[in-house]
């Protein structure tokens, strides 16, 4: 195969179906072969008439979302979507989601994709969605870190009726699902096979917002199950930029921010299901908030990862699960510190990455100390300098290399006001959670 | 049933023996116990039984009496307890059930107790009890049902626990201590009412009359303090186990069953990891002077393990080697004054305040490290936290943990000092926290990292058998490895092909100098079985570990490919298979000899970031595949290890970025990813490791398409090691592809095809007497055969003149060459050796031939192939 997708001009989105639990997304490139990804939904119920329009739109939303991947792959410089035009909404929403969302993806290939993206719009914008009659329950994915795993337990003081959710085939997740204690829905995906035939020869790529894709899946799971809520885990601190690019705030994690969390939850209500809620339970809280809830509870401890390499194949050791390396590792392993007694932590991470000198700068820059944040899902500086603090006041931390280089270096360059743990522990107020949710707030506490 | 034996008399002597959960959960088991017992009693011995509780019953009664104010709870997990003793009850066709039922009766009335609300520790002792009462009471009834006359007795009645200074209520209550001595009396009383007895493990009365657990390890305890008492001539536990071994053989297939041992070795083994006896148990009999014996219910003709008073004579060894992990050190440097008066005193009394029990302490003029062991305590509470806080207010302390305390047990440690040089450079590299040797002269500790421990206790109990330090053949001391007596279920190792051969090797051997044979078709045999693996996308052979023509042909013919580390190899490699099937991994070659590859269209590897930075323009356009060291080494020898910042392979980690940038600088794809650590490995996992490192490795490149795994299967040498689990390696694999379904899977096995299938063929030329030793020299030596020389490589020798004469003679077997490396093997047991006999030293197949030289002139070994 010898075609290259940075010489196309179209990437088209061909079309959309689904039978008996299988989505089918189609796309192209130019007049080239069909790129075809499968989602396969397990034990699928028969769609109810009631339910068909909004199953409809939560396909073609899906499809539109999902061709992030492939559209990366050649950036053209036009959008087809064979169906017909959108309606500005749903032309809105894609097009700040495929510029944001691809902002790390710019920044790393040199790429200025201001004004590039346009979705085709012009369709009149649709009758608003009507409410579907979904029952009162949650549909929580589970990624295998702390985060759904705090949320899966705050659901269970608000005796919530959930369901454990997880995309593709991770033995990690499935080992998190089970200790959960809760149901499961595992959804495969299949991507196209030719996207790695592109990868292989030289095609665009890197970071595309998975998160997006995911909501807009488990959206679609939602209508066909049945569940009024999908809920997420994502933080404050998800909101914030990770450096400046071209004059444009770039966020690793546009799609966990909230601004992505309101647009989508608006547009699902009003284009899906009235009826259908679409919420991050964890917005209000910084990322030391979150680890505080996880502290709580040790029966995560030996199962659980927030580290970014992709552990396909599980073992039984701490370093099966914690490379120990990545800014993921750095960052969960000095936000857990202040809360969890110092063996429990070393006997989750296996190891002590605050006494080894070669880690000094991914942890500098978690704290922005000479370095910017990283591209990764971590919290912000002040929360890691916050931490990094505490540790420092402890008789059991305060020897350990990079602590006592904290306090050597870095603290007589810090504000006081800018080490303080307890003022980063309150929740805030800007949130979407569902009103049926909302007792969640008291159980922060 | 058993004729009545004659009635015993007062004096005859008393055995106790104890059964654990397991052991008495099954009505064939408790028929186990009735032989055993009954079996003492006809050889005129009286006999006390102790018991556990059935398997489970203890962690359910536990959940009574830790329910608190959860009644339902209580009420549910009494219905199991009910239910299973009477299934028990059935299942053992016994008739009568009221002294059952009176157990189950005070089970329900516990269980409804006031006290359950507030888990009142006398009521949680009760409760706890009832799970041997019950035991014993279902014994009792079915082994004087099958003929053998079998008293109850109270282990209350005998038992007095005795509080220590300083003890909790919940130690007095739930983890009591039985001050004992021999109390002749007691042995009178008993002895007047009968030969058989069966009593409770895991309890005691305490001074007021109410019921006290012993705590963990409390049945074998119990069976320790009834021993003294009655100043039994022995004691044993009776386990699933054969005894203890000279390392945990979950870990080391090869320890050794350790057939005697002093009371202090079995404590320090016991203390130190061993898990089939608790250490408590090891202080009754010692002081009584009543031996014990660990022995396995399923293997009855086993010895076990007999742990009795010194050994005098015995030479020192070193007996075991355990690791314990999840250690604390805490470093304590102090910010007083030099030589500061009560420093000790003052971090000592900190530790007592938080109720710390310190294990390990090792000292310097200003500096105090001691370690903790693992325990609930340290993970859910903030003792460590508090602790550390208070520490630092007389000195700088430091935490240092996750370790792993490394430790080898055997009296006379000290003695044993030279012969571990050896052993202890496998230390080489790793972050050593601490060393301590105990003050008793048992025990050498060495503290790491925790994450740096694995797989160090097997290395380093091989390297301990091959130094000698333990003294494997020591049949006072050492019986036979865990893997000969309970992995032998699995196929026997197979007949080495040469001893089917011998009358034409012999014939062969003969007449003039030494020759290699290679059994071709034991290289096919191999190279099919490797072949059958699903996973594997491409095979290489590395063919570096035997060149031979037919040899090459004859695995190119079986579907691998060749991989080769030089031109000339190439040049060789390349008659034979086409460019496509070659795979060039060179280390340090010059340009030219990438260019010719690359000419000839083999895959080509790059280790290192100087070919693409001075001869970037060669690798154009080209697929290289990139050779990473995952920094660490595995191996049988220091020699053969090929990872680490000490070995020359590989390009390190944090280059990587700098190599993908060169390559895309150059237009050079980078294809594949490699690794190989080493050679010799027989653990399957470790593959496995490797790949997923690669895997994630392969995460930072775009057009990755086959990961090479290496090779460095092993071939166990040694009678005591157990061969490469093919299955597992295959299941590992599969698993392996499934998870990575979008990277071809490439090996590259060499040693492993080949090892099994050579011979060396050397005849005797001389004998020598020297001292105690007895030379045998051939006339083949390191010329012929380098590897005892290079790598300590321990090689199979056998007389094939005399094959079938008995193996009396221990000999130093050594070559004709001038050097004193020259050995081929120490001490090996053949038949009395005559010039002339024709010796074979099997398994060098493997660099044999390709490592010979002329050295001394000599012409190195003649080749031929069957």
């Amino acid at each position: 195969m010898s075609f290259d997708p940075r010489q196309s001009r179209h990437f088209r989105f061909v079309r959309a179906d689904y039978a008996d639990g299988q989505a089918q997304l189609v796309y192209a490139f130019d007049g080239g072969v069909e790129l075809v990804e499968r989602v396969i939904f397990p034990g699928a119920p028969a769609i109810a008439p009631a339910r068909r329009a909004a199953f409809d739109a939560a396909l073609k939303l899906l499809h539109l979302v999902a061709g992030v991947s492939y559209y990366k792959a050649g950036v053209p410089e036009a959008i087809v979507v064979d169906a017909g035009s959108l309606d500005d909404a749903t032309a809105d929403l894609l097009d700040e989601l495929y510029f944001h969302g691809l902002g790390e993806f710019a920044y790393h290939n040199k790429l200025d994709l201001a004004g590039r993206i346009r979705f085709p719009r012009g369709a009149s914008a649709p009758a608003p969605a009507a409410a579907i009659g979904l029952p009162p329950r949650s549909l929580v994915p589970v990624g295998g870190g702390k985060d759904s795993l705090v949320s899966v337990e705050l659901l269970k003081t608000l005796h919530e009726d959930a369901t454990a959710a997880w995309v593709g085939l991770s033995p990690l997740i499935a080992a998190c699902v089970e200790r959960t204690g809760l149901p499961g829905l595992n959804v495969e995906r299949r991507l196209a096979p030719e996207l790695f035939e592109y990868n292989k020869l030289g095609a665009w790529n890197g970071h595309i917002p998975v998160t997006a894709i995911n909501s807009a899946i488990l959206a679609l799971a939602a209508v066909l199950y049945g569940y009024d809520a999908v809920v997420f885990s994502n933080e404050r601190s998800a909101s914030s930029a990770t450096l400046e690019y071209a004059g444009q705030a770039v966020n690793h994690q546009w799609s966990k921010g909230w601004e992505f969390e309101r647009r989508f939850a608006a547009y699902l209500r009003s284009h899906v299901a009235a009826d259908l809620a679409y919420c991050s339970l964890l917005r209000p809280l910084s990322e030391l908030a979150v680890t505080k809830l996880f502290a709580r509870q040790t029966r995560y401890d030996d199962v659980f990862s927030s580290c970014n390499r992709n552990f396909k194949i599980l073992g039984p050791k701490p370093a099966d699960r914690w490379c120990g390396q990545c800014p993921k590792c750095h960052f969960v392993f000095l936000a857990l510190a202040p809360f969890v007694t110092k063996p429990r932590l070393l006997a989750i991470f296996g190891r002590n990455l605050l006494d080894d000198e070669t880690q000094t700068a991914g942890f500098d820059a978690l704290m922005e100390f000479r370095e910017h944040k990283p591209f990764e899902c971590v919290g912000e500086g002040r929360e890691s300098r916050a931490a990094m603090h505490a540790l420092s006041l402890r008789a059991e931390w305060r020897e350990d290399a990079i602590v006592a280089r904290f306090v050597d270096e870095v603290l007589p360059q810090l504000d006081a006001g800018e080490i303080d743990l307890a003022s980063q522990l309150a929740p805030s107020d800007e949130h979407g959670i569902a009103p049926r949710l909302a007792g969640v707030v008291d159980a922060y506490r | 049933m058993n004729p009545v034996d004659p009635a015993l008399n007062a004096h005859a002597g008393w055995i106790v023996v104890k059964f654990g959960g397991t052991s008495v959960s099954t009505r064939p088991r408790w028929d186990t116990i009735r032989r055993i017992a009954a079996d003492w009693r006809a050889r005129g011995k009286r006999v006390l039984i102790v018991v556990s509780a059935l398997s489970g019953i203890t962690d359910k009664l536990k959940a009574i009496a830790e329910s608190k104010g959860d009644a339902a709870r209580r009420a549910s997990v009494r219905d199991e307890i009910v239910a299973r003793h009477e299934a028990m009850f059935a299942e053992l066709g016994l008739v009568d059930r009221a002294t059952l039922q009176y157990w189950l009766d005070r089970l329900a009335a516990l269980a409804a107790d006031p006290r359950a609300e507030n888990g009142a520790l006398p009521w949680q002792a009760e409760v706890l009890a009832l799970g041997e009462q019950l035991s014993s009471t279902l014994g009792v009834a079915y082994l004087t049902a099958q003929g053998l006359a079998t008293r109850w007795l109270d282990a209350r009645e005998h038992l007095l626990a005795q509080a220590l200074p300083n003890q909790t209520e919940w130690g007095r209550y739930l983890s009591a201590s039985v001050p004992t001595a021999p109390d002749p009396a007691m042995a009178a009383r008993l002895a007047a009412l009968g030969d058989v007895f069966i009593s409770q493990g895991f309890m005691a009365r305490n001074a007021a009359g109410e019921t006290a657990i012993l705590g963990r390890g409390g049945s074998d305890t119990s069976a320790a303090y009834f021993g003294a008492l009655l100043k039994a001539e022995k004691v044993e536990i009776w386990t699933d186990v054969a005894g203890m071994f000279s390392a945990n053989p979950r870990i080391v297939p090869a320890a050794r069953l350790l057939s005697r041992l002093d009371y202090e070795e079995a404590q320090e083994i016991a203390t130190t990891g061993a898990k089939v006896l608790h250490p408590r148990c090891l202080n009754p009999v010692r002081e009584a002077h009543v031996p014990l014996a660990v022995r396995d219910t399923n293997r009855p003709e086993l010895p076990g393990t007999e742990i009795g008073a010194t050994v005098g004579a015995a030479a020192p060894s070193v007996k075991a080697i355990s690791e314990r992990r999840g250690i604390t050190l805490i470093s304590m440097e102090s910010i007083g004054m030099w030589q500061q008066v009560g420093f000790l005193a003052d971090v000592f009394e900190r530790f007592k305040r938080h109720g710390l029990s310190i294990d390990l302490i090792s000292s310097a003029e200003t500096n105090v490290t001691v370690s903790l062991d693992p325990s609930e305590n340290l993970v859910t509470t903030d003792v460590l936290a508090a602790l550390a806080a208070d520490l630092a207010e007389v000195c700088r302390v430091k935490v240092i943990a996750p370790c792993a305390a490394i430790t080898l047990v055997g009296r006379g440690m000290r003695s044993l000092l030279p012969r571990l040089a050896g052993v202890l450079a496998e230390f080489d590299m790793l972050r050593v926290h601490l060393v301590t040797q105990s003050s008793n002269n048992l025990n050498l500790t060495i503290v790491v990292d925790e994450a740096a421990a694995d797989g160090l206790v097997p290395t380093l109990h091989a390297g301990l058998v091959k130094a000698e330090a333990l003294r494997a053949e020591d049949p006072a001391v050492f019986g036979p490895a865990w893997s000969e007596l309970y992995a032998a279920a699995q196929a026997p190792r197979a007949t080495p092909w040469w001893r089917a051969r011998r009358d034409e090797l012999v014939a062969l051997g003969s007449s003039g100098g030494p020759r290699y044979v290679y059994d071709l078709a034991t290289v096919r045999e191999r190279a099919r079985a490797l072949r059958a693996f699903a996973a594997p996308d491409r095979w290489f052979y590395a063919l570096k570990a035997n060149s031979h023509p037919a040899v090459l042909r004859a695995i190119a013919d079986e579907g691998f490919g060749l991989e080769c580390v030089s031109l000339p190899e190439l040049e060789r490699a390349g008659d034979i298979v086409g460019g496509e099937r070659l795979l060039f991994t060179p280390n340090f070659a010059a340009r030219d000899e990438y260019e010719a590859a690359l000419a000839r269209g083999a895959f080509v590897t790059l280790d290192n970031l100087h070919p693409l930075e001075h001869w970037g323009e060669s690798f154009a356009g080209r697929d290289v595949i990139l050779r990473v060291d995952l920094g660490v080494g595995r191996g049988h020898h220091d020699k053969v290890r090929t990872g680490g910042a000490g070995s020359k392979f590989g390009l390190d980690l944090s280059q990587v970025d700098t190599f993908r940038e060169l390559a895309r600088r150059h237009g050079a794809r980078v294809t594949g990813l490699h690794a190989h650590l080493g050679s010799g490995i027989l653990d399957a996992a470790h593959w496995r490791e490797v790949y997923a490192q690669l895997a994630a490795l392969a995460q930072r490149f775009s057009r990755i398409e086959s990961i090479n795994i290496g090779g460095g299967l092993g071939v166990p040498a040694r009678h005591d090691e157990a061969p490469l689990d093919l299955a597992a390696l295959d299941a590992a694999l599969a698993e392996i592809k499934r998870a990575y379904p979008q990277f071809a899977l490439w090996l590259e096995p060499g040693r492993y095809l080949v090892a099994d299938a050579g011979v060396l063929l050397a005849r005797v030329t001389q004998t020598k007497r020297k001292g105690d030793y007895r030379y045998v020299g051939l006339d083949a030596g390191m010329n012929a055969l380098i590897r005892p020389a290079l790598y300590e490589a321990w090689h199979d020798i056998a007389n094939l003149s005399r094959l079938d004469d008995p193996a009396d003679t221990l000999y130093q077997v050594v070559g004709p060459i001038c050097e004193s490396g020259d050995v081929l093997g120490t001490n090996r047991r053949l038949p009395e050796c005559r010039e002339g006999d024709v010796v074979v030293v099997a398994q060098a197949g493997a660099y044999g031939a390709v490592m010979a030289s002329h050295y001394n002139l000599r012409e190195p070994a003649q080749e031929i192939v069957w």
